[in-house]
């Protein structure tokens, strides 16, 4: 594990890093802060949201997506979209990168299902794929510690969880086609899906 | 544990089949338990969507400041969702999953309205097998505005066919008693590299157009739907062009034009 001692040499990553929880904290307080100016229209709040937001937001769309130029559309979709709905986030209801990502995550999914052929996709993942998928989440991370923490829940779930997990997630799979490409029943794949997920919950501390 | 209860994972990473999708909700709106978890989840893969991070391209911030420029804010959710202020803790369904819940009522309430409209589309394409996910497409495209839900039901509503130079397929749908309208097109194809398509309103007459006003940019894309930020009512022609990144103020290549 490559932990930086050094903040903020790297430009414009998100800030809090290494610090833990507390850093998590206050950077999650601070995109409240700036969702709230953002619902008066300040667009320079949107502004400095977009830098702290945007590689995660891109990041989700174009793992999902593998076409830089449907991300950059979605990913544009998508904050669009956070403009308009700005003043509908409560914060008492979860965090600011959860309604981010989540509507990133559901706008990528949707594009993908409408644009990708069924054939193409199969072929693309059929099964000796499903490890380089997997793999391919692993690679060119950088190593932050908390992403080391998240790559470490990860590791915490049993194989076929993390496949289900990763398949759906970054593949963005329907539940029947994860259970078709892994060869399992579907009642198995929704188990493992939501296990996984407790799983990487409770590994990871999360609270809602 | 029944079985409905199982589905939170698979809802939360937008992996639930259709046919599931309304039978969860429908479950989700009376399960406290299932709502907590759901709200759990989705702070959970939003810390798993740490493991995809990625520089977005340089000139996506300008496109993006460019583009919520010509969009105003909603305010607060205006119904049925007022038991946000001060409700009890263990109200059902909170969170991030609220926007998506309510965005699939919504989705519920136009869908009728949304496939007459569509019927021809979705008839061309069931013949490949994706009706289903079209349909669930353009359901998330509704649901993403009610201003296109209201425009399409104007009593006054216009649809406009066209083809545009590159030969892509899309309609414009105004309607002059709302003053709006908008561009769409179920594949437009990319507007190339460093190009952006720009709308316009035109006034006067359509041989000699006495007033030709620059709207919004947009890229191209499956299920592209652009409004346009300008006055319709006033308008006699609405029309398309390709421009140079940024967009024009004056059109720089042959428009692609509809009546009102």
């Amino acid at each position: 594990m490559n932990v930086r001692a050094v903040p903020g040499s790297g430009g414009e990553s998100p800030r809090p890093g290494p610090t833990g929880g507390t850093g998590r904290e206050a950077e999650a307080a601070h995109l409240v802060e700036l969702m709230a100016r953002v619902s008066r229209a300040h667009e320079d709040a949107f502004a400095e949201l977009y830098d702290l937001t945007s590689a995660r937001v891109y990041g989700t769309v174009l793992r999902v997506l593998r076409s830089t130029d449907h991300a950059a559309e979605v990913t544009q979709e998508v904050f669009v979209e956070v403009w308009r709905q700005s003043a509908r986030y409560v914060p008492g209801k979860g965090s600011v990168l959860a309604w981010m990502t989540t509507m990133a995550h559901r706008r990528a999914v949707d594009r993908v299902r409408a644009v990708t052929s069924e054939v193409s996709r199969d072929e693309r993942y059929a099964v000796s794929g499903i490890d380089r998928e997997v793999d391919h989440v692993w690679e060119g991370v950088e190593q932050r510690l908390d992403v080391e923490r998240v790559r470490r829940g990860m590791a915490s779930l049993t194989a076929i969880q993390r496949e289900a997990l990763t398949l759906a997630y970054f593949g963005g799979y329907t539940q029947s086609q994860v259970a078709s490409l892994l060869k399992l029943p579907l009642g198995t794949v929704k188990t493992r899906i939501r296990d996984g997920l407790i799983g990487l919950r409770d590994a990871l501390g999360v609270e809602a | 544990m029944s079985e409905i209860h199982g589905a939170t994972g698979s809802y939360v990473l937008h992996a639930l089949d259709p046919s599931e999708l309304d039978e969860f909700e429908a479950h989700l709106a009376v399960c406290p338990t299932c709502s907590r978890e759901v709200v759990e989840f989705c702070e959970t893969a939003a810390e798993l969507s740490q493991l995809a991070t990625a520089p977005p391209p340089p000139g996506l911030k300008a496109s993006v400041m460019t583009a919520i420029s010509g969009v105003r804010v909603l305010p607060p959710e205006p119904t049925g969702m007022e038991e946000q202020a001060g409700a009890p803790a263990a109200e059902p369904v909170t969170g991030a999953p609220e926007d998506e819940l309510a965005l699939r009522r919504q989705q519920r309430r136009t869908r009728l309205l949304w496939l007459a409209v569509a019927a021809a589309t979705v008839l061309a394409l069931s013949l490949g097998g994706w009706v289903v996910s079209l349909v669930q497409q353009q359901q998330a495209q509704v649901a993403t505005s009610t201003a296109e839900t209201q425009l399409y039901s104007a009593p006054d509503v216009v649809i406009r066919p066209v083809t545009l130079p590159n030969g892509a397929k899309a309609s414009f749908v105004a309607s002059k008693s709302l003053n709006r309208a908008m561009f769409t097109s179920s594949d437009l194809p990319s507007p190339g590299p460093d190009r952006t398509y720009q709308l316009w309103t035109l006034s006067g007459p359509a041989n000699a157009p006495t007033a030709v006003v620059p709207d919004n940019t947009l890229s191209g894309g499956t299920a592209v739907k652009q409004f346009f930020r300008g006055d319709i009512a006033g308008s006699t022609l609405v029309a398309i062009t390709n421009e140079p990144a940024g967009g024009s103020s004056v059109p720089t290549t042959p428009a692609t034009a509809a009546p009102l």
